[in-house]
Formats: structure tokens, sequence, C-alpha cells
């Protein structure tokens, strides 16, 4: 390591590095604008200037761009030294020449880079007498505001869009100090990645358009660490809530993105950035919910809603406790349906109340065979799961069947990374410094291999050497093939045509030939057949290369791999629920507990008609008003992430805890406490009962589960307990400057109510306690003094771009527990789509906007869900006797949907694409993969009125 | 002997050498030779035949040709680029080449691509030379029809093609990393270096950029040899140049002069000295971003480091003659204008401060100034400085305006006293 002196100090820096980053992971303050610690260097701003002294005996030194120049050992540099001071004070006296003075309407204020590193020059006198330039500013979708008379033209912006994300819409126009940076015309921002420039602008011209909505200062946030719930990847975000001043209720105001350096990094997808608004959707459920008793009487097994009147919680609660009391005296069945998007702690809380024997995942049979098989696949020591570093690393990409960027977004940009390895390692050749960002981007640099094989590879097509649209049979047979030629087996598939071999060849050699090969597959293509042969493709990848192979599998949801951890040999399916409910005592009457899941998303409608008509009694817990609860009896409200404790299992097996950011509006709770309430008021004892009565703080339910769920044993490692003390003190979720703690609550009471206590986290609801993101990880409030913006992330890094102070948070779970046998899901159990008159066989497509689905609530993403649509293969439409843009009707077994046709030549002949939980064709998801039929829509006539 | 190699074909008809009178003239001898050479032969030749980048920052031709990875493992493509964005103030040269001669130009690119072993060649030409494009386009269908350029030239196994890219104007086309971007259609921001162009340039392959008027020279060179080229010139550097002369002189134009001639020489000979009733006051002696020399460096040779040396730059060899009756801070302003509009706007000193300069040297000639504004531009200018700024626009946009507030204060403190523009 070299050593280098900085103002007299001589410190060990990493020779990787440039000076401005050792500088910072040194601790030193040296203000920057145009380097980001992911983006590298390109020397724009000026505004890290230093100086460089040839030797001991130069007294005046050289002036030199700390973020272009590489620490070279016995080097002797200066923070301090005046020349260096003035520079750099000059640099911001340049650019307020035309920056607006406008920092208390900006929403920026108290968090902005500009006002930092302005302050940390030192700069306060202006000497410029003339105007400004000005600019007009441009509508840019849903999400993100634009002020352009802000930009002090740092780049940032159109490196971190186009360089790095892929995006095409947003560029630098113009030149000189009129450089603006927008689109050619007004529009939505089309890059998933785009809320991003609200964290990578060192100003206010790229804000949070949904955050506006209910905008407060960064300082009056209340925030803790969450996980984001919007798909399996397992991003760290720090969303922030705050009490409205008129008494209403806190709501939560917006999402920013939390470091993890093993997943997310700096960086979060549109989706998890701005779908938090669910959890404010006039949909949301926060009171107990009854069903009206004269609708009960007047309805029949048939599928009318039902009308439910706000109850007291207490009544609530006390009929479920009857309902328990029944089932403990076996006068009543109780069924409990889990859900993938439920804490582990809530399936459990209903695993724990209704035994084993009578719980369900809330999944389909493919969905949990599908599940089971990616555990089997891990527990196998011949694979191991990448992390998005190790995504970014590696030299060749085979994907198999999954859109990454719409169902795994934040690995879609790890992949997009991974694409220029080759690039970098030209540079490493040349010996250019990789943070060297432009000089590395300049290199010819041929693309790394990137392999795709599925049904549509959205937003990914630019960086893909290879792109084979294929149907789900022929993706199977791809990989079997593959793996044929990697073991070099002699049975050669007779299926394959020459150029079907040709691409296996090259791309078995090209997985081959790296260094570091990685495979990404899923669930997403609900194909059975080709998990397993992308199972088996990985195995013999690793017994032919003496090392465990990497393969990402995307789960779908984002417990999807926690939840299946509580089924050991148990299949679990709503299927094998209506099996045995169909066979079983009639004379006891059942209850269904379903637990934040809408099983209409889960099953064909018919098939849910069934099951509801097979029990007595539906009781949900769930945050929305959802198909399924409007066929409930009594629905209580649950808690959102946001507004709960509990821990998430990621697609890489990563256990992680997000806590509390604040209470809820109403009677929201935790649903597991909903469960607990009622056993409480049980008369009834049990050993059962005793265990749930126990269970006060969530970490109890995380205890419990670590002890009996072997897998699960690390749950007990994840996070402190509520008893946690640092220094004797909690952790403050509200910064030392939130304001209004005495007049918040001024029209209720006269006095200050005491802040709400937290039995689950060692955290207070208030500004009381550890600040200081160093001292623990459960601060997610990321400031440090002088460092108001998210860039003072890297005073709480191991080094800039490392890990965190403290270590990564979360912890894998044990899979071993399973048998590594090259055990695929059997035949019989294989669920195989039933070929009717219907003749065009569904695959799912993804969308990153309308296949998730609380999501889909949030109020900002109704602008950008497209409307229902079906894809199809160009030269097929016409077959249908309808064209691109007209209204098909698609029959299936289970109904009657209306759609657009779209033309796609990724769509396999015979196959349309079905979007994938899109609103209005929620229930043709759970169809997938079966038969439909087409016909052009026919619209009664409407009679012209006179 | 051969005095005027760059010029030889060039009459008083505004017509440019078509291919017979070029050839009839001993044209494409120069490559015909080279290409009977070895690559690293020619290089050797062109090193110590002392030829300097005529563009303006005098670096060794050969030397910078040295550095294009070559042999075995080298990369297959690489590419031999024009400098033909002539657009620094006062200059004219290029476009006369370009416009008279274009064969020459076409000779001396075909034997530096062989030498580098380039198979593709682009002139990047400033969008405003219509003429010249269509005179370079002509030309090359003319060299090709020869077998010139083409392939298999000359009936061996090197094959040559060049192309005219119109540049869409942009003052920093000029510098030789943002011509490579705008080349590829990218913004026109210079690069980071390393790498160099040599290493990794257009499209990420080696390449070499030249000026017009130093592929100029490489026929004869190649042609004629070392001894006749040094000889060429009556100072310390190799060769002759094209210098010019604008500004109230008698006879402002472009002559091709031995390296070395004396700026008096120049003036006062073939610009025919200052108009009538005026006397000289100061001169740019290479362009706008160079410093201002004032009547005493009159006798100083064009040789790159004597100028050097004075406090400014022989950059582009054309000297912007200053006399007595024009207003020196409306000169330095009407300059610091083309500076400020042409920054590409990368980094902060120039894409900010040039305006702000503009804004300050404005209010001085309006009459608006303050004392301390001299401080502020004197500020403004050691800002701009090198090192401080992504590349040289700003450093030489800095030149002239630091050179005036030393040679001409007198003319600034009168606007600002008199509160008013004393020339008009």
């Amino acid at each position: 390591m070299p050593t280098i002196t900085i103002d007299g100090e001589k410190y060990q820096v990493d020779g990787d590095q440039n000076l401005l980053s050792s500088c910072l992971t040194l601790g030193l303050n040296v203000p920057y604008f145009c380097w980001h610690p992911e983006m590298g260097s390109v020397g724009a701003c000026r505004q890290c200037a230093m100086i460089e002294y040839k030797d001991s005996e130069d007294q005046s030194g050289r002036l030199i761009m700390s973020c272009m120049t590489p620490v070279r050992d016995g080097g002797i540099y200066s923070v301090n030294a005046e020349t260096a001071k003035e520079f750099r004070g000059s640099i911001i006296e340049d650019l307020m020449t035309n920056h607006p003075h406008d920092c208390p309407v900006c929403e920026e204020g108290g968090e902005c880079h500009l006002q930092d590193m302005t302050e940390m020059s030192g700069h306060t006198m202006r000497r410029y007498r003339g105007t400004k330039r000005t600019h007009r500013n441009q509508y840019l979708g849903p999400f993100i505001n634009h002020e352009m008379n802000r930009c002090i033209t740092c780049y940032r912006c159109t490196r971190f869009y186009n360089d790095y994300a892929g995006g095409n819409d947003l560029q630098a126009l113009g030149r000189n100090h009129q450089v603006y940076f927008g689109r050619q015309q007004e529009g939505r921002l089309q890059n998933g990645f785009s809320g991003n420039l609200v964290e990578v602008c060192p100003t206010g011209v790229f804000t949070d358009k949904t955050f506006s909505a209910h905008f407060v200062r960064k300082w009056d946030l209340q925030t803790a660490p969450s996980i984001c719930e919007h798909c399996a990847v397992g991003c760290n975000t720090a969303p922030g809530a705050r009490e409205s001043g008129n008494g209403h209720d806190p709501m939560l105001r917006r999402i920013t993105n939390l470091y993890h350096h093993d997943i997310n990094g700096y960086f979060l997808c549109d989706r998890g950035r701005f779908g938090y608004e669910y959890v404010n959707s006039p949909t949301r459920i926060d009171q107990v919910l009854s069903a009206r008793n004269e609708e009960l009487i007047g309805s029949t097994a048939d599928t009318k809603d039902q009308l439910h009147r706000q109850v007291n919680p207490r009544d609530g609660v006390l009929h479920l406790s009857v309902q328990i009391t029944a089932a403990q005296r076996k006068l009543r069945r109780i069924i409990g349906i889990g859900s993938p998007r439920a804490s582990l702690e809530n399936n459990y809380a209903l695993r724990q109340l209704v035994g084993l024997d009578n719980f369900f995942s809330g999944l389909n049979r493919l969905d949990q065979h599908l599940l089971q098989l990616v555990n089997n696949i891990h527990s196998d020591n011949r694979i191991t799961s990448p992390n998005t570093p190790e995504i970014e690393t590696a030299d060749a990409i085979l994907i198999i069947g999954e859109d990454i960027y719409n169902t795994a977004p934040r690995i879609a940009l790890a992949v997009r990374q991974a694409a220029r390895n080759r690039q970098k390692k030209q540079a490493q050749d040349l010996k250019i410094p990789l943070w060297q960002d432009t000089s590395v981007r300049q290199l010819e640099g041929d693309p790394s291999p990137i392999i795709f094989i599925g049904t549509e590879f959205t937003e990914l097509t630019d960086i893909a050497t290879t792109t084979l649209f294929e149907s789900p049979e022929r993706v199977t047979l791809f990989t079997q093939a593959l793996t044929q030629e990697i073991s070099k087996s002699s049975k050669q598939s007779t299926e394959i045509s020459p150029e079907f071999q040709k691409e296996v060849n090259h791309t078995a050699e090209i997985l081959l030939k790296a260094t570091n090969p990685l495979i990404i597959s899923g669930i997403s293509s609900r194909h059975l057949d080709t998990l397993n042969a992308v199972a088996n493709l990985a195995r013999v990848l690793s017994n032919h290369r003496k090392v465990p192979t990497k393969l990402y599998l995307n789960c779908g949801e984002v417990n999807s791999l926690g939840m299946i951890q509580l089924f050991n040999e148990k299949e679990g399916s709503l299927e094998q629920l209506m099996e045995s409910l169909s066979v079983s005592d009639k004379e006891i009457p059942t209850s269904l507990i379903v637990l934040e899941n809408d099983l209409y998303r889960r099953l064909d409608t018919p098939s849910v008609e069934k099951l509801l008509s097979l029990v007595d009694e539906v009781i949900l817990i769930d945050t929305l008003l959802t198909p399924t609860a409007k066929r409930a009896n009594w629905i209580f409200p649950a808690s959102t992430t946001a507004e709960s404790q509990g821990t998430y299992v990621n697609n890489n097996g990563l256990a992680q805890r997000f806590y509390a950011v604040y209470e809820g509006k109403g009677y929201i709770q935790e649903s597991w406490r909903w469960l607990v309430d009622a056993v409480d008021f049980c008369t009834e004892k049990s050993e059962n009962y005793s265990v749930l009565r126990s269970w006060k703080h969530s970490t109890d339910l995380s205890d419990a589960l670590a002890r009996e769920i072997y897998t699960l044993k690390v749950l007990a490692e994840i996070g402190p307990n509520e008893d946690f003390r640092i220094d004797g003190l909690k952790v403050a979720r509200q910064s030392a400057r939130y304001s209004g703690r005495t007049a918040i609550h001024a029209q209720q009471h006269v006095s200050e109510t005491p802040p709400i206590k937290d039995p689950d986290a060692p955290m207070n609801f208030s500004m009381e306690g550890i600040h200081n993101p160093n001292k623990t990880q459960l601060q997610a409030n990321i400031w440090s003094p002088g460092w108001n913006s998210n860039q003072s992330i890297f005073k709480f890094q191991q080094q800039v771009g490392g890990e965190r102070k403290g270590g990564p948070s979360g912890k894998y779970i044990e899979f071993s527990q399973h048998s590594t046998q090259d055990s695929n899901v059997s035949e019989e159990t294989s669920v195989k789509p039933t070929e009717t008159s219907n003749n065009l066989q569904m695959l799912p497509i993804y969308r990153l906007f309308g296949s998730e689905e609380l999501s889909n609530q949030s109020m900002s993403f109704s602008e950008v869900i497209e409307a229902p649509f079906i894809l199809m293969h160009p030269d097929e439409i016409s077959q249908y006797d309808t064209q691109e843009g007209e209204l098909v009707d698609i029959e299936t077994n289970c109904g009657n949907y209306r759609a657009e046709i779209k033309g796609s030549n990724t769509i396999p002949h015979g196959c349309i694409g079905v979007p994938f939980g899109l609103p209005g064709l929620e229930s043709l998801a759970p169809q997938i993969p079966g038969y439909a039929s087409l016909r052009p829509a026919v619209t009664p006539a409407i009679s012209e009125e006179q | 002997m051969l005095t005027n190699p760059l010029t030889k074909n060039i009459t008083k008809d505004n017509i440019a050498a078509d291919i017979t009178r070029y050839l009839a003239n001993d044209g494409y001898q120069g490559w015909r030779k080279a290409h009977s050479m070895a690559p690293d032969d020619i290089i050797t030749l062109v090193k110590e035949g002392g030829l300097r980048g005529r563009g303006g920052a005098g670096f060794n031709t050969g030397l910078k040709w040295s550095f294009v990875p070559r042999g075995e493992g080298s990369p297959k493509q690489k590419f031999i680029v024009c400098n033909a964005d002539e657009m620094e103030p006062g200059t004219f040269k290029d476009r006369l080449l370009m416009e008279r001669d274009p064969h020459l130009l076409l000779e001396g690119m075909a034997i530096a691509a062989y030498a580098i072993g380039a198979s593709v060649g682009y002139i990047f030409i400033r969008g405003e030379y219509h003429l010249a494009a269509e005179r370079l386009e002509l030309a090359i269908e003319e060299a090709r029809s020869r077998g010139f350029i083409g392939n298999n030239i000359f009936n061996g196994e090197y094959s040559l093609e060049i192309f005219v890219h119109r540049s869409a104007g942009n003052y920093i086309c000029g510098e030789e990393t943002a011509l490579l971007n705008a080349l590829e259609g990218r913004r026109a921001i210079p690069r980071a270096k390393p790498p160099f162009p040599q290493v990794s340039g257009l499209w990420g392959k080696p390449t070499v950029v030249n000026n017009v008027e130093t592929f100029c020279n490489i026929p004869h060179l190649v042609a004629l040899g070392i001894d006749w080229y040094r000889g060429l010139g009556v100072g310390q550097d190799a060769g002759s140049k094209i210098f010019g002369v604008s500004g109230k002189v008698k006879n402002p134009g472009a002559w091709e002069l031995p390296m070395g001639t004396s700026i008096r020489e120049i003036i006062e000979q073939h610009a025919g000295g200052m108009r009538d009733g005026l006397r000289l006051k100061g001169f740019l002696p290479g362009g706008g971003s160079t410093d201002f020399l004032g009547p005493d460096h009159l006798d100083l040779p064009m040789d790159y480091d004597v100028i050097g040396k004075a406090g400014s730059r022989m950059g582009t060899g054309t000297i912007t003659v200053m006399d007595d009756k024009t207003c020196p801070v409306g000169l330095v302003l009407n300059l610091t204008q083309f500076f400020a509009r042409e920054s590409c706007g990368w980094c902060t000193p120039c894409r900010d401060g040039l305006p702000w300069v503009v804004k300050v040297l404005q209010r001085i000639e309006n009459g608006e100034g303050l004392p301390e504004d001299l401080e502020l531009l004197q500020e403004q200018c050691e800002r701009i400085g090198p090192g401080k700024t992504f590349c040289a626009l700003a450093p030489g946009a800095a030149e002239p305006i630091q050179s005036a507030l030393k040679l001409f204060e007198r003319d600034f403190l009168d606007h600002i006293k008199k509160g008013c523009c004393p020339y008009k």
C-alpha cells in the first residue's frame, strides 16, 4: 500500500483509488461535484483541487484535480494549502454566477450537495454583477421535477442515465454556459432507473415529484432501515415519514436509497423508489371491517362481493378468538393461507396458530413447485448465488427465460455494468485506472458476452451479444443441449436443428472459456422444465470447472424464498388445500385466515370461487382492498413494510430485517399482532397458545423461527433485539433538527404527547438517542456534519464504495438441510398446461410498472401503467382478423378478457405474451402457461342520439 | 533548390491544382517513394527531419507517429485523421492549402497513413469551408481514379480510403480528442488523457491526428530528404511555413516563408507595413489564443521556442496586427466573446468563467467598469490558466487578456477613468 503525506500527516492508502477517494476514505473533507463513487472521475467540475508537491523541498507545489490523480507512493499533497482553497472557492464563485439563490423554496435545500460544498469551500462573497442564465423546464413524467436554472453542469445526470443505466432520452444539449440537460421533447423519462437522478444530481435540478406532493425537509423526516418490497432482490431503502401538521395521520413521504454493498449499492429502480405510495392509497385498509349481516344472509355461494362496515377492533379480535377457541375444541377447522409478500414473522405466526397441517402458502401449485425447486437448487453446494458486485464482475453471462429488467431490475443494472468488463480489462492492460471513467469508456473494448434466451429481454438488447427469442419448450431444449455439450455427453438430442446447435455450441464455448461465468434465471417464465434444465446446466458446469457455478435465480416476490422455508416436505399449494377441503368433514365449519394475499392473483377465478365456497368464513389480514378483501367476512388492517418490523429473505438467501419507520394510521398493526391479540382473548389453555401469548416483540418471533426452523437459524443474529442499547441509549428515528415536536399535536392537546413506544426495535419514534450511523446500522438517516446530502454515505463506509462500517447487514440462511442429490421435481407433480380447443399458448411477460401488486396502487403509477394488452408475433395478427392496436377478446377456460393487441417479434408463433399482473388482466396470470383463443373485440353498437 | 514546397502549385487564380497539373509538377513522388520504404523508416525520417506540428502546439510529428503501437499484437485497424477545423481567430492558412492544392494534403495523408498502418483516413473540415471540402472531394476522386488511394495502391497490398467529414461547427473540434468525439457523433468534448489517440483514438483504435499544413510538409520531406528540409529553415526550426498577417496592414495575406523568418520581415516586407497614418501597437503572433507581443518584439524570428521565450506562442503563425487607432479593450472583448461562446461547457472555469470575463470586459468597454474589475480580470485569467481547466481552450483564451492587461493597462484604466471608450 502506498504511503502518502497530506498536509504533513502520513497515511497508508489503497493504490487503486484516486487521490480524492483516498482522502474521503481517510475522512478528510475534500469538496467535489462531478466525481461519483460508483461512476468514477471525469475532471469536469474542478472542485476537488488539491496541491501536489514534487518533493519535500517544493514549497509552492502544483494545482491538481484530486479526482484525476492516482496516488503515488511517497506523494506529498495538501488539501488546506491556501492556493488550493482559493481555487476551490473560485469554482463555487463561478458556479454561483448562474445558480439561483432559491434555496428556501428549493426541495433540495437541507440535503443539497451544492449547499454543503459551498459551505465547505469557505466562499462567502459574490462579486458577480451580471444577470443569470435561465432555462425553460420540461415535463419529465410523474416521477421527476425539472428545474434547469439550478443546474451546475456537473454532467452526473447524463453520465448516470446514459452511460451507467443505458438510457437514451436524456441528453446534454447545447454548449458553453447554456448546456441544457433534458429531453429532445417533453415527456416521461423512459429509463426505469430515472429516479436515481434525484440522488445523483448534486443540487435541485431533478427532484422527486411524488415527494413534492407531500414535501418536508430531510431533517423533518422520520426514518429507519427498510427493505424494498416490490421484488425479490432485497434492495435496502430509507423510507421517510412524518405526521402532517394539520393533525392528520402520519404518512410515508418518500423512499431513498440506503447503501448496501452487496445488493443495491448506490442505486434503486423506479418501481422501488416510487412504488411506496400504495401505503397512502385511498384503497388502504386502516380499520377492522366486518361484512354486513344482511348481505351475508342474502348471499349463497355466488360471486357477489361483500359490503363491509367498520367495527370496533375489539369486536373483530373477539370474533377471531371465538373461532380459535372453537377450533381448539375441534368444533371448527381453521386454515391459514400465508403469503410470499408477508414477512417471515407474520407467516410463522399464522403457521403457529393453525398448525403446519392447516397452513398453506397461498401460491398455486406451479409457483409452489418452482419455489421448492429454487430452494433445492440453492441447497446444492455446486451452486452459489452471486451478489451484485459478483454479477458486475462476471466475464460471461447467460440469462435464461428471465426478463430481469422487469422482474429484478437492480440485477439488470448490474448486468449492464458487466457488459463493460472486456473494456475494463483493456484499460487495465493499458494501465489506465478504472476510475478514469471517460478514458475507460472511450476504449474500443469489445462487449463482454451476454447471451439471452427467452421471451423478452427489455432494455438490455443493446448489451446482449446474442439474443434468442424462443418458446419455453425451446428454451428448455436449448439449456439441455447446452448441458450435453458442456458435459460432452454422447447423447445428442435429435430435435435440434443445425442452426440451433450452432448457438448451443457457441454458448458452450463462451461459458467454458470464461474465467468467471454466470447464469441468471428464475421462476418468471413459469416453466419447471426450464428451471430443472438450468439447475442441471449449473451442476454440469460446476463439475467441469471444479468450482461452484454462480447462478442467480429470481424468485419473484419479496419473501418468496423465506416463506418456502416454512414448508419442509409439505407442498402447501392452494390446489392441495382445495383437495384437502373437498375430502374433509363437512360437519365441521371451516374458517379461512388469509394473510396479506390476494387469491385472485394466485388462482384462476373459478378456482378461487370454488375454494371460497368450500369454507364457511374468510378472515383477511391485509393492507389494500383487493378482490379477496371484497369476499372476506372479516378484514383486519395489516401494516406495510414501512410500518412494521420483520424479516424478508431475498433471491440470494439473504435474510434482512426491516424496521418500522412510523406507526401506521388507524388500527393498522403487524398481522401477527392481530393473531396474538385474538389468542390473548381465548380462554382455552394450550401449549401452542401460550407460545403465541408469550410474543411481545417482533424479535420473539424471529428468535422462535431461528430455534424451530434449521434453515432460518441465522434469524437470531440479524439484528439486535429491543433491549439493545448504545451508551445506554436507543437509536433516534428523527434527526436532531426534527421540528415541531411540541406543536405538531397542539390542536389535539396542549401538552406534549409522549412519543409512541416501539416494542420491537431499540429505536425511538423521537429525536432522542443515537444519531451517528457509524455507531449502528439501525440509523438510516445518513448524515454527517457538513455533509447533509446522501453523499455523506462515504463517512460510514470502510472505504469509498466498500462495505458499511460494521460489516454488511443481513445474514445468509442455510440451505444445506435439504438433500443435495440431483433431484428434479418429479414428472408427476410437474404442472403441464392442458391443451384445449384454445390454440394459443400464453407466455408470461413482465412490466416494471404493472406486474407488481402493491406498487400498482401507487398514485403516480396510474400514468405509467399500460392499458391491458397482449403481444403476438406481427406475422400472425392478421390471421385473427385484426391488426396491431385493435382490441381483441381473449377467451380462456376461465373467462373472457379484452385487451389491445400489439405486435412483437420476440413472441414465438402460436403464442401470445400476457402481461403478468397488469391491472385488468390480473386473473389471467395464474392461467399461464395455459391456452387461450382470440377474436376481434365485438363492441356493442352504440345508437347515435338524434 | 525548391524553397516553396507548400505553395509551388498555387497560382494567383482561385482554382485548385488538378491531378494533371499536380502530377506534372512532381506530384505523388513522395508517396511513391514512401511506398517503397519500410514504415518505420518513414517515421524515423519525419522525426529526424524536425517537422513540428503546424496546428500550433509544435510537437515533433515523427515522434507523435512513433507512439502508435506497431507489430505483432497491435490492433489491425488504425486511423489517420486530418484536423482541418481551422477556426483559430485570424488564421486562414489551411484553407489556402486545401482550396488551391488539395492533392498535396492527400499525398501527405497517404504517406502518414502508410507509415502508421492506417487504412482509413478522415479529413475533419470546418463546416464553413464549403469550397475546400468540394475541392478535396473532387481531388479524392481524381487520386482514386489514378490509383494513389483506394485498393492495392501501386499494385501493392496496401489500401487506403480517405473521407471528408464536414464539421457541424465548433471551435473545440480543433482540439484533437474533441475532434475524435465529434467524428464519432458524440458531443465535441475533449477526452481525458491518457490514453492518447495514438493508443486509443477514433472508436478506440490507434489514431494520429495532424494539422493540414503538417501533412502538406510531408511529401517533399520524404521526396527530397532531411538535409534539404532542414535547410529550408533560417532559424532553429526546420522547413518552411505559411505565415499570414491580418489587421490594418497595407497588404494582408499569407506567404510561404522559411521557418525563423523575422516578424518584422513578415509584417513590413510581405504585408507591406501599417496602413498610412497608423502605428503598430501590438500583435498576436499566432492566432487569437496567443499572448500579445509589442513593437519591441518585431525582430524576433518566427521559431516555436523563441516566441515561447518571449512570453507568447507561435501558434498557427498567422499574425494579427493591432494598430494604435483600435481599442484594445474592444479587441480583447471580441476575442473573449468568441472563446466564451465556443467553450464546450465541460469544465467550470472555462464554461462559467469566460462569460463572466465577457461581462466585465463589456462593462469596461461601455465605460461602466470599476477599478477592481482589473483585479477581477487578472484573477479570472489565473483561474483559467494551464492545469486548472480540462483542456487548453481556456488557457488560450486567457492569453490575449492577460497580455493586454499588461501591455495596454493604460487603455483599460482610461476606459474606467473616463467612463467611456476613448477610441470611439
